[in-house]
């Protein structure tokens, strides 16, 4: 029985060998280790490629003469890379950089050994980012001005993609949305299972399509609806820190308690409740009255939650703030 | 294939191997290992292997020449094998996100001129990725005209922004001038600020915050403090006197281990709550009759309890300990209070 490795390490060279397409019956006569001709023989033959496709070579089918009718081979520009003739401070800085961006899985490793590159090795990591198996789909449909479909919340969506960004933790799509006709920013994580892509140039965006103007910078600012001006109070306690994050331009009113108000606009009402409960009893919204009655409703909820029998109001105390 | 890696996985790295081999022709084995992140004996059981491939009729001249022994390896393998080879989509991404993350965050190379040199790498690799990597190449064929166009788009299409935060030019001088600092830090988990000496060491930013790991003079140990949360910060005038520790061998996070004052609190999570999962580590999950999901977690701070609480709401419900059932309503209610203090305007 030949070793699985060693039948596909002849398999890739068969393939790439001279550049014209072979059918399965020369690849079986050329490698060794597959089985009679036959369905198992096919079977193997297709695990196979699979197995090269799943490590990014790609095995194209074309028409040969004689019986088979066409056969399979690898096209040296698919397996190849045209050379990068990178420098040595380029190849040194492009392994800094791996070495200090972790994006959860070796691939940054894997690239760059595939590109004949030392791996980086022993420097700190600067950075650590999430990965998704949608992002390399979507990082592709950008570059070839793909269309992308996806669900989002309970929606089939079809998106011109104009920038991948990562940003304050997730990762955004930001593209026109061809069914609304307008702007919008996708968080990748929201995406229900993987984006599909159509063929190269299907999603070209009009002329004059700005991404900058769809990006949101905060989470309060992902939404889909008008711009709603919210007024929150932050007490004197988190006052300097909350302003150094949002701006001094924020600031809409400095109270003789330092106390400050500050008015965000805000599209995502949930993504702003969020936001202020981690700061906890330090900020209050004051209006408008529709977006404090979220609060209110929110927090009436969590307060009513039935208190079971026997264990009422005796531990309060502990839960007191200590201030 | 028990305790192997998978067929495709070892072909993947063997190719690596053998790129590389092309090109350096000879090297010591325990140096492949290395770079390569295998051990010696696989190394060379998979190297073997290789040297019995080539093509037909598999006589010797036809086969690929690879000599190994205990301490080297020695190989001619041809040009052809020597080139970088297409990447896939997903390495591709790694490559150029990696880059553009470094790009985008000024100050963080080491030397000035290695901006520039990462700049032009990345260029020269959206340049040669242009027709697209090999998972897009299948009905790529027509659009060869295109690769300028989409080389050129490789700055707008992908942009990798490790955030703002104050001070961060401030802290990263500091770092590498090592510059020992006075802060003022406000603790969230309780809900406390404290002034502390600090020797900073290292600025990370993870999964879209940055934090400052330094020697905490107060704390007498390392710690990892928000940036977003330093609310003052000086210099103290003297030098840091600790060292970085060495990285860790893996660079990975460590695995989530409760502090010694952790209390383990067990909530019904709904359907909705389910995110918290996903963002606090968790020590156990089970799924409940009800269609709720019961979850054990490490609460170190009943502060930080709290407000996991009211961000949770109606979606959950702590189940034990005693002491810990009425946390999220103790907290929703002072809230409420707090409301009912500042009238609303506008």
């Amino acid at each position: 029985m030949v070793d699985r490795l060693e039948r596909l390490t002849n398999l890739v060279l068969v393939l790439l060998r001279d550049g014209r397409p072979r059918s399965l019956r020369e690849i079986a006569d050329e490698v060794p280790g597959y089985p009679p001709e036959g369905e198992a023989r096919r079977q193997a033959f297709e695990r196979d490629k699979r197995t090269l496709r799943e490590g990014g070579i790609v095995v194209s089918t074309a028409a040969v003469d004689g019986p088979d009718q066409f056969g399979y081979m690898i096209k040296p520009d698919d397996f190849y890379l045209p050379d990068l003739d990178l420098d040595p401070e380029e190849q040194a800085a492009l392994n800094l950089a791996v070495a200090a961006v972790h994006l959860g899985e070796p691939t940054g490793r894997d690239a760059l050994w595939r590109l004949g590159l030392p791996a980086p090795t022993g420097a700190r990591p600067l950075a650590q980012l999430p990965a998704l198996p949608a992002l390399p789909v979507l990082w592709e449909a950008v570059r070839q001005r793909a269309v992308v479909s996806f669900g989002y919340r309970g929606e089939h969506r079809r998106v011109a993609p104009a920038v991948l960004r990562f940003r304050g933790g997730w990762w955004y799509l930001v593209g026109l949305d061809l069914d609304k006709d307008a702007a919008r920013t996708f968080r990748v994580d929201r995406m229900d299972g993987l984006p599909e892509a159509g063929p190269q140039g299907s999603g070209e965006l009009p002329v004059g399509f700005e991404p900058t103007t769809a990006i949101a910078e905060e989470p309060w600012r992902i939404g889909e609806g008008e711009p709603l001006p919210v007024d929150i109070l932050v007490d004197a306690e988190l006052s300097a820190l909350v302003e150094q994050q949002l701006g001094s331009a924020s600031v809409v009113e400095r109270r003789p308690d330092d106390s400050v108000v500050l008015r965000l606009e805000v599209t995502n009402v949930d993504a702003l409740r969020t936001w202020l409960f981690e700061l906890g009893e330090h900020v209050v919204v004051l209006a408008p009255a529709e977006v404090r009655q979220v609060m209110l409703d929110w927090l009436e909820a969590t307060a009513a939650r039935p208190v079971k029998k026997g264990r009422a109001r005796a531990r309060v105390s502990a839960a007191t703030p200590s201030r | 294939m028990t305790g192997r890696p998978e067929a495709g996985q070892r072909l993947r790295r063997l190719l690596a191997v053998l790129t590389w081999l092309a090109r350096v022709r000879r090297a010591p084995v325990a140096e492949l290992a290395d770079r390569f992140a295998m051990t010696p004996e696989d190394l060379v059981a998979d190297l073997e292997l290789a040297a019995c491939c080539g093509l037909p009729p598999y006589t010797p001249d036809q086969l690929m020449e690879i000599i190994v022994d205990d301490e080297e390896v020695v190989a001619d393998l041809g040009e052809d094998l020597a080139r970088p080879r297409r990447l896939s989509a997903a390495e591709g991404f790694a490559l150029a996100a990696a880059a553009r993350a470094i790009l985008a965050t000024p100050g963080t190379q080491a030397e000035p001129d290695e901006g520039g040199a990462l700049e032009r790498a990345l260029a020269k690799l959206d340049a040669a990725l242009g027709a697209g990597t090999s998972d897009g190449r299948d009905n790529a064929d027509s659009a060869a005209a295109d690769v300028d166009e989409v080389a050129a788009r490789g700055g707008e299409v992908l942009r990798v922004d490790l955030g703002d935060a104050p001070r961060l030019a401030e802290l990263r001088t500091a770092v590498e001038e090592g510059r020992q600092l006075a802060v003022r830090y406000y603790s969230l988990s309780s809900d406390e600020e404290s002034d502390r000496v600090i020797d900073p060491l290292e600025l990370v930013a993870v999964e879209g915050r940055w934090y400052l790991d330094a020697y905490c003079h107060r704390a007498d140990g390392m710690r990892r403090f928000r940036v977003d949360r330093l609310v003052e910060v000086s210099e103290t005038g003297a030098p840091v006197d600790h060292a970085a520790p060495e990285p860790p061998p893996s660079a990975e996070v460590p695995a989530f281990v409760p502090g010694p004052d952790a209390t383990v609190a067990t909530v019904a999570v709904e359907p909705e709550g389910m995110w918290l999962v996903e963002t606090v580590p968790t020590l156990r999950v089970s799924p409940r009759r009800d269609g709720r999901t019961e979850v054990d977690l490490a609460v170190a701070s009943p502060v930080w309890f709290e407000r996991l609480l009211l961000r949770l709401g109606p979606n959950a419900e702590v189940l034990g300990p005693p002491e810990l059932v009425d946390t999220g309503r103790d907290a929703a209610s002072r809230l409420l209070a707090r409301y009912a203090e500042e009238a609303a305007t506008g």
